[in-house]
């Protein structure tokens, strides 16, 4: 912490961002050591995308409301939830700490890229800021917000670092009751992988002593509008040799659905949130009026 | 608010306040051109008052895309997913709003994406350098900023009268720097990063002036360098698919790691549309901007 903007400290520096992000939407925040992505492969650690990095500043945010969840058509999560607002915050914070405070900064490129490999994992950037621990679903669970989307930014500014949570959010104390009980947790039992499901583990001392998810299935299920299904549908049509049958594929519903979702309109890239509808580590926030 | 009946101080005023509405919304720059400007560089369909009929001003705003930072990461994928931010349009969009909703005056976002091959119905690059927001550069003819260098540029029609900017007299490229390379090696930064004679798609010369004298830019091979992963790839990939006879390998190659990157590419939640900033990279216009802790 010693190559400090003379006007501005590491501290001053954190609170204003911190403080924009939050009104900018941000539910949880963390810094990261950028230091501790040993986990991830190389060519995919902070020093890979930004030379000279000395802190990985990561947003919690956008998280499906209240009403959301409470909505009995299950189609209207699969429209309305999306990652979008989180990453436009973080270039918003990183356009802050360039003209502002005068460091570097660069927004990490959400979503996934060759060899369907993130840039750098915003679930391990989470978890090492200290927003959240992973659960058996997979998603990062915040202990008090649960699910949350996440966007994360790349600086040289040195900031104070945040420290991975000690206590795991998952599984929460409903979930180790419910499975003293019942051998299972809401999650393993509304998709049990025994049945066809993705997911399934045992507990042990309140934590997961074993798990599986099996991220295939997972995917063949959320992911039935986007890309892979546009890529599957085409797959499929121009192996038709039957000209109205190919037709009959091109404007089906199943398809357009698929050009909605990977185009412009842009919410439909996940479809299946049932583990998570389950989850009780935000239940709180969820129960309303 | 009226911009009808005004002042020459009211119109100051008034041209003053729109200026610092566009730099509220997010623009790093703003000029205002009248559209008369327009009728000594485009046919008739193209000028501003075509597209709004009564247009008197066009309001350009300019911003930076990416952060400094982006260009400064090793990984190219970066600059290519993150090279727009849409901030231009973000400010322009809003700023057309406040001119109707403040003046009473007409106001339009200019129609700037192409339509007919590259055409668009109307051209950034030319309505930034007659707002005096920048002039074209040797780099693929790139509209420079004298501070920013590369900017994203969008523009607002409208039938509000405002005093206008004068356009830059002296010309942004080449810089002091590239004149002096150019003297050095006969090529600018830009010309040897993509140099045409070496497969690229830049070439010219510099006047005894220090101007640009002559300007080479080979734009289709450009297009089919920068724009990958955009449209243009997606209905390549598409034409090579519906001519591949083999079902084996038609379908590797719809499922092929290069054909989601196109779809993503098209896919708005990517902005993957340009992939090759080399020639911007090595441009030292508005450098002093990017150089950051």
């Amino acid at each position: 912490m010693t190559d400090q903007s003379p006007t501005v400290s590491a501290e001053a520096s954190r609170k204003l961002i911190e403080d924009t992000a939050r009104k900018g939407g941000a539910v949880v925040f963390g810094v990261a050591d950028p230091a501790r992505f040993s986990a991830a492969p190389p060519g995919h650690r902070p020093e890979d995308l930004l030379p000279g990095v000395r802190s990985v500043i990561v947003l919690g945010g956008a998280k499906p409301r209240a009403g959301d969840w409470a909505s009995p058509n299950f189609q209207h999560m699969e429209l309305s939830s999306t990652n979008d607002r989180v990453t436009a915050l973080a270039m918003k914070i990183a356009h802050l700490i360039e003209r502002e405070l005068g460091y570097y900064a660069l927004t990490v490129p959400p979503g996934v890229d060759e060899g369907q490999q993130p840039f750098i994992s915003l679930s391990l950037a989470a978890e090492l800021a200290g927003c959240g621990t992973r659960s058996l679903a997979g998603p990062v669970l915040h202990p008090e917000h649960g699910f949350t989307y996440f966007g994360a930014l790349l600086t040289t500014l040195p900031l104070p670092h945040d420290k991975p949570m000690e206590a795991p959010a998952c599984p929460a104390p409903d979930c180790v009751s419910m499975y003293e009980q019942s051998g299972r947790t809401p999650c393993t039992k509304v998709c049990d992988a025994a049945a066809g499901g993705c997911l399934s583990g045992r507990i042990e001392d309140g934590r997961w002593a074993e798990r599986q998810y099996d991220a295939g299935r997972c995917t063949a299920r959320v992911y039935n509008h986007w890309i892979p299904s546009f890529q599957k549908v085409l797959a499929d049509t121009l192996d038709e040799p039957d000209k109205d049958r190919r037709r009959m594929m091109l404007n089906s519903g199943l398809f357009t659905r698929t050009l909605w979702s990977m185009t412009y309109a842009n919410i439909s890239q996940g479809q299946c949130f049932e583990c998570i509808r389950v989850c009780p580590v935000d239940a709180r926030t969820r129960d309303l009026r | 608010m009226d911009g009808a009946h005004q002042s020459d101080g009211e119109a100051v005023l008034l041209g003053q306040r729109v200026k610092e509405a566009a730099l509220g919304y997010g623009a790093d720059v703003v000029g205002i051109a009248p559209t008369d400007r327009w009728d000594d560089f485009v046919p008739e369909g193209y000028r501003p008052y075509d597209l709004l009929p009564g247009a008197k001003s066009v309001i350009v705003v300019g911003a930076r895309g990416p952060t400094a930072g982006a260009w400064r990461s090793p990984n190219p994928r970066v600059m290519e997913v993150l090279g727009l931010d849409f901030a231009n349009d973000r400010a322009i969009a809003a700023l057309t709003g406040w001119v109707e909703t403040k003046t009473g005056h007409m106001a339009i976002q200019a129609p700037g994406l192409s339509v007919a091959g590259h055409q668009p119905p109307f051209s950034y690059m030319l309505a930034a350098v007659l707002s005096g927001l920048g002039t074209r550069s040797f780099a693929a003819n790139i509209v420079l900023n004298p501070r920013f260098g590369l900017l994203y540029y969008s523009a607002c029609i409208t039938t509000l009268e405002l005093p206008a900017d004068p356009m830059l007299e002296q010309d942004v490229c080449p810089a002091p720097m590239c004149v002096a390379t150019y003297k050095h090696i006969g090529k600018t930064p830009c010309m040897a990063a993509c140099s045409a004679d070496d497969g690229g798609c830049l070439d010219g010369s510099i006047g005894e002036d220090g101007r640009i004298e002559e300007v080479y830019y080979d734009r289709e091979r450009c297009v089919s360098r920068a724009m990958n992963f955009g449209p243009v790839a997606f209905q390549k990939v598409l034409a090579d698919l519906a001519a591949e006879d083999d079902p084996d390998t038609r379908r590797a190659k719809v499922h092929s790691d290069f054909f989601s990157r196109a779809c993503a590419g098209v896919a708005f939640y990517k902005e993957s549309v340009a992939q090759c900033f080399e020639c911007m990279r090595v441009c030292p216009v508005g450098r002093q901007e990017r150089k950051l802790k």
